[in-house]
C-alpha cells in the first residue's frame, strides 16, 4: 500500500512536466503577444518590456528558464499588474475553494440522501421524485441553472440580491458566515449536476447491495431496519459513489467559470480567461500548471481511499 | 450469408426455422426495442422538429420572419408579440430569428464534434489494441495525458490558438464548407481535440475484448485478411458501444459551447449562439428576464433529449444491460 502510494505520487511528476510543457507551446502559438494592445507601443518601449520579462529570448530559452523557476516552484509574475503569479493563484484559489467546497457539500449531502431515499422506496412516490430529480438534473448544469435561479429568486422573489460585490465567499476561513445569503444561489447552481449524478449513482449502487443475501441475514438475525440500511447496506453501497466524489470535487473547484462569471464572483477560473485574452503568458501556465495538481492529486486520493474502504482491493 | 455458410445450418432445420422466423438482424431488432421505449422517442422527435425549424430557418428566410442581425432601435426589449414570438433584444433584433440561428449553431457543435471525436478516437483506439505492444503503450499515454489536461482551460486555449489563423481546412473569412463558418470549426476542434480520450479508450478496451472471441479464431482460421476480420468482425461490434457514447458526448459539446460563448468566446457578433445569448441575456436580467429564459431553457431541452435519446440507444443496442 505505502509502495503503491510512493509510486503515484512519483508519477505525477512527469505527468505535470508533460502538462507543462504542451501548455506552454500551446500559449506561445496564440497569436500575438502580450503587449499588443489596441494602442500600439513604440517598438522601443515594446522592446524594453520584451527584453524584461526574457521574451527576447529565442522559445527553448525561455522554457527551458521556465521550467527550471517551475521546479523551484517560482511561477513567475503576471505581466498585467507585476504581482507574484503565487500571490495571484492563493488570494483567487480562496475563493473558489470556498466555493467548491460549498458545492462539493451540497452535492454529496442530497445526493446520498436522495440515493438512498430512492433506493428504499424502490417504485414509490420518494423513488419518483428521486429519479425526476436525478434526470431532470443531468440538463441542468451551471449555466443553465444559475440563470434560472437568479431569476426566480433574486429578481422576481427579491430574497437574494442580484449581483452584488458582496460575493460572500471571503471571511469563511475565518469563521465570519454573516453573509451566507449571497452563497446559496451560486452554490445550489454549481452544485446540482454533481448531486443528480451522485444522487443515480447511489440509488443504482444501494438496489443492487438491497438484493444481497447478507441483507436478508441481517433482517433474518433481526436487526432493526435502519441499522441494516446504514450499517450493512449504505455503507458497502458508498464504495462505488467514493470513485466519483474525487473528481466531482476536483471538477468544482476548476470548473466554477460560468457561476464565476454570473455572480461577479473573484475565482481563479475567471482569472484564467482573462489571462487567456491578454495573453499573460505566466499566469495561463501558474493556472493550468495549477488545475492539473489539484485534478491529479484528487485522483490519487480517491484511489487510496478505495484501497482502504474497501479491504478486497489489493494493490 | 453465402451458400457454403447455409449448408451448414442444414442438418439442423427445425432449429434454424425457429430461429429464422425471429431474426430480423441487429439493427432492425435494435429500432424495433428503441421504438417501444417512449422517452426516447418522445426525445427523437422533439430533436428532429428543432434540428427542422433550425435548419428550414437557415435556408428559407420565411421561416425564420425576421433576419437576426438586424437591429431596429424602435423595438428595444420587447414582450413577445405576434410579430415577435420571443420578444425583441436590447437592439431591437427578432429573439425568434436570433434563437433559430443559434439552435442550429449549437447543434452543429454538438453533431460536428461527435463526428470528429469519432474519428480520431476510434483511430487512436484501434492502433492501441490492434497495433502491437509499443504503440499501445504510447497511445494510452497520450490518451492519459490528455485526460489529465483540466478539459475547461484546454478547450479555451486551444480555441485561442486556431482562432483567427490560416489553417489548411479551417481558413479564415469565407466558409471553406458550406454552413461552417470558421469560427464554428475553432469551436468544434477545439472541443474535439480535449474530448476524444473516452471514446479512445471504449473502443480499445471493446476491441482487446473482442479479439479474444472465438469467433475471431474461427474467422481467422478459414484464411480471412487481418483487414478483413477488422472491418466485418471488429468495427461493427465497437460500433453500438460507440454509438451510444457519441450520443451522450453530444450534450457535453453544447454545454462547453454554451460555456465558451458565456464568457465570450464564441462567435464574433452579430451572429448568435446559445452561449452568447446567455451571456448577452445576463445584461438585461433586472429590466428583460425573458430574454435569458429561452436560450437557456434550449440548452436544458437539447441536452436532456439527447440524454434520454443516449439511455434509450443503449438500452436498445444492448439488451444486456436492460432491467
Amino acid at each position: 500500500m505505502l509502495a503503491y502510494a510512493i509510486r503515484r505520487v512519483l508519477a505525477i511528476i512527469p505527468l505535470i512536466f508533460a502538462i507543462a510543457t504542451i501548455t506552454f507551446f500551446l500559449m506561445h502559438s496564440v497569436e500575438g503577444g502580450p503587449f499588443d494592445a489596441d494602442k500600439p507601443l513604440s517598438p522601443a518601449t515594446k522592446a524594453n518590456l520584451e527584453r524584461r520579462y526574457g521574451l527576447d529570448d529565442p522559445l527553448p530559452v525561455q522554457y527551458v528558464t521556465y521550467l527550471k523557476n517551475l521546479a523551484r516552484l517560482d511561477f513567475g509574475i503576471s505581466f498585467a499588474n507585476n504581482r507574484d503569479i503565487s500571490d495571484i493563484i492563493k488570494e483567487r484559489m480562496r475563493v473558489s475553494v470556498q466555493l467548491g467546497i460549498a458545492a462539493f457539500l451540497f452535492a454529496t449531502i442530497f445526493g446520498l440522501s436522495l440515493g438512498v431515499i430512492s433506493s428504499l422506496n424502490q417504485n414509490g412516490l420518494g423513488d419518483y421524485v428521486g429519479v425526476f430529480v436525478a434526470t431532470a438534473g443531468a440538463a441542468m448544469p451551471s449555466i443553465v441553472l444559475a440563470p434560472l435561479l437568479t431569476i426566480a429568486f433574486a429578481v422576481e422573489l427579491g430574497w437574494f440580491k442580484v449581483l452584488s460585490t458582496d460575493y460572500g465567499f471571503t471571511g469563511w476561513f475565518q469563521g465570519d458566515f454573516s453573509n451566507w445569503k449571497q452563497v446559496v444561489l451560486p452554490t445550489i447552481g454549481l452544485g446540482f449536476l454533481p448531486m443528480a449524478f451522485i444522487a443515480r449513482i447511489t440509488r443504482a449502487s444501494m438496489l443492487e447491495v438491497l438484493r444481497q443475501d447478507y441483507i436478508r441475514t441481517a433482517r433474518a438475525k433481526g436487526l432493526r431496519e435502519f441499522g441494516v440500511v446504514m450499517r450493512h447496506a449504505a455503507k458497502n453501497a458508498l464504495i462505488p459513489v467514493l470513485t466519483v466524489l474525487g473528481p466531482i470535487f476536483a471538477g468544482l473547484i476548476t470548473g466554477s467559470l460560468v457561476i464565476e462569471r454570473m455572480f461577479a464572483i473573484p475565482g481563479l477560473g475567471g482569472e484564467f480567461v482573462r489571462s487567456v485574452i491578454i495573453r499573460d503568458y505566466g499566469l495561463i501556465m501558474g493556472v493550468t500548471v495549477f488545475f492539473a495538481v489539484v485534478i491529479a492529486v484528487m485522483n490519487l486520493i480517491v484511489d487510496l481511499l478505495y484501497g482502504i474502504a474497501d479491504p478486497r482491493i489489493r494493490y | 450469408m453465402s451458400a457454403s455458410e447455409q449448408s451448414l445450418v442444414q442438418p439442423f432445420d427445425f432449429a434454424a426455422e425457429v430461429l429464422h422466423t425471429k431474426q430480423r438482424g441487429l439493427w432492425a431488432q435494435a429500432w424495433q426495442r428503441l421504438l417501444h421505449n417512449r422517452l426516447a422517442v418522445v426525445s427523437g422527435v422533439i430533436l428532429l422538429v428543432i434540428l427542422a425549424v433550425s435548419v428550414l430557418a437557415e435556408i428559407i428566410p420565411a421561416v425564420q420572419l425576421h433576419d437576426p442581425a438586424v437591429p431596429d432601435f424602435a423595438l428595444i426589449e420587447q414582450n413577445p408579440s405576434w410579430e415577435h414570438p420571443l420578444g425583441t433584444d436590447g437592439l431591437g433584433r427578432d429573439l425568434y430569428a436570433r434563437m433559430t440561428q443559434a439552435t442550429l449553431f449549437s447543434l452543429k457543435i454538438g453533431i460536428g464534434t461527435q463526428l470528429v471525436i469519432l474519428l480520431i478516437g476510434v483511430t487512436i483506439g484501434m492502433s492501441a489494441a490492434l497495433a502491437g505492444r509499443v504503440s499501445d503503450t504510447v497511445l494510452m499515454w497520450i490518451t492519459d495525458l490528455a485526460f489529465a489536461f483540466p478539459d475547461l482551460l484546454a478547450i479555451i486555449l486551444l480555441r485561442q490558438v486556431l482562432f483567427g489563423r490560416d489553417w489548411p481546412i479551417i481558413g479564415t473569412g469565407d466558409p471553406q464548407i458550406p454552413g461552417f463558418p470558421s469560427s464554428l470549426l475553432v469551436t468544434i476542434m477545439a472541443i474535439s481535440f480535449v474530448g476524444w480520450t473516452t471514446v479512445a479508450r471504449l473502443v480499445r478496451g471493446q476491441m482487446l475484448s473482442i479479439k479474444e472471441q472465438d469467433y475471431i479464431t474461427a474467422a481467422r482460421a478459414i484464411g480471412a485478411s487481418p483487414w478483413r476480420i477488422v472491418r466485418v468482425h471488429m468495427l461493427p461490434n465497437t460500433l453500438s458501444a460507440v454509438i451510444v457514447a457519441a450520443t451522450f458526448g453530444i450534450p457535453l459539446a453544447i454545454f462547453a459551447e454554451a460555456t465558451l460563448g458565456f464568457i465570450g468566446l464564441g462567435v464574433p457578433p452579430p451572429d448568435a449562439s446559445l452561449g452568447s445569448l446567455i451571456n448577452s441575456g445576463l445584461d438585461s436580467i433586472q429590466t428583460h428576464s425573458i430574454q435569458l429564459v429561452w436560450p437557456t431553457m434550449m440548452v436544458a431541452l437539447l441536452m436532456l433529449c439527447f440524454t434520454f435519446l443516449g439511455d434509450g440507444l443503449r438500452d436498445a443496442l444492448d439488451p444486456r444491460t436492460r432491467k
